[in-house]
């Protein structure tokens, strides 16, 4: 039994549909998907407001294109703005959302101040020195 | 609608911009755009893509360098932060070492702190309220049912518990027959779940 894990075969075939999705995009750079934990998070945050209706994928499409673009204009100076292929995902679904009227840059803004001055799990600061359970050998 | 990006990409610290997408994911689920369940599904497709090379790469230097090992165990936040790896400010990584006596596992009995800038994402089972209490209650029969690693009676099995001050995690056993393997080689066997202590790394 794997209680926790899902079926691999299940898996599969649930990552074919996303790549099946995803393929007609600017291509992510590296063979790396993912560098940092809120990369994947907003790459499947896109995925799931798309079946969700929120919006045509080639409306996200076309402002991934466009922030991408925008870069390149402003002379793509990986000095000033470090290419980050998933910061232009973010910018792209954020203005979507902006465009069909969901979201407001800054209701955003303001949520992510929040966000930033709480301590991310309240009343969970006491480092716990010693293990929480032993199943001593027999 | 206009495809103008309302906010060209600027230099944030990567603190921030998580901070920005977990905004973002709030407000998306008040107002009932998604839900998280929606996100974990597609997320769950890519968990072991994110992040648990960098701790593969430390548990590889700890087995060729018995000088960093013992480095590691005594202090893993300074000790991986030689390497460029460090977490946000405030949180202190303590390594526990598997041997052939004692194996350890890590849970987040709270919620889910999680050693993320060695480990990446953690697993959706691992946030979990299933595991989080029965791998206290029951650690021995969780790991051989759950996670098809039966350990030796002779093994003690030891259950840490994270939390955002202290997070740890495993130092796996280096497998029998690695004795040629270059450093690099290793870090390449290493899995993100023997870093967890829900697996070992088995053997090439």
């Amino acid at each position: 039994m794997t209680g926790f894990r899902p079926d691999a075969t299940e898996l599969g075939d649930a990552r074919r549909r996303v790549e099946a999705l995803v393929c007609d995009l600017p291509q992510r750079p590296g063979e790396k998907s993912f560098d940092e934990p809120w990369e994947l998070r907003a790459f499947a945050m896109a995925v799931a407001a798309y079946h969700n209706g929120q919006y045509e994928w080639s409306e996200f499409q076309l402002s991934l294109i466009e922030s991408i673009r925008q870069w390149e204009a402003d002379g793509g100076d990986a000095d000033a703005t470090p290419w980050s292929y998933y910061e232009h995902w973010l910018t792209a679904l954020e203005t979507v959302l902006a465009g069909n009227g969901v979201l407001s840059d800054a209701t955003l803004d303001d949520r992510t101040r929040d966000v930033l001055a709480t301590p991310r799990a309240k009343n969970h600061h006491e480092p716990h020195y010693e293990p929480v359970a032993v199943d001593p050998a027999r | 609608m206009s495809t103008t990006p309302i906010r060209p990409p600027s230099v944030r610290t990567q603190e921030e911009i998580a901070a920005r997408v977990k905004a973002l994911e709030a407000i998306m689920i008040e107002k009932g755009i998604m839900t998280t369940e929606a996100i974990d599904r597609i997320t769950e497709i890519y968990e072991k893509e994110v992040g648990p090379q960098l701790g593969a790469a430390v548990v590889a230097k700890a087995w060729t360098d018995p000088d960093f090992k013992e480095r590691l165990l005594r202090n893993g936040t300074d000790t991986c932060r030689e390497l460029g790896i460090g977490g946000l400010q405030g949180e202190d990584m303590v390594v526990v070492e598997n041997t052939d006596t004692v194996h350890n596992v890590i849970v987040c009995t709270l919620c889910s702190c999680y050693p993320w800038p060695v480990l990446g994402l953690p697993p959706n089972w691992y946030k979990g309220p299933e595991y989080r209490a029965r791998i206290v209650r029951e650690p021995r029969k969780v790991l051989r049912d759950d996670f098809g690693l039966d350990l030796p009676d002779s093994v003690e099995v030891r259950v840490w518990d994270s939390s955002s001050e202290m997070r740890y995690w495993v130092l796996p056993l280096r497998p029998d027959g690695t004795d040629d393997m270059s450093e690099r080689a290793l870090a390449g066997i290493v899995t993100r779940d023997s870093m967890i202590g829900t697996g070992v790394v088995p053997a090439p």
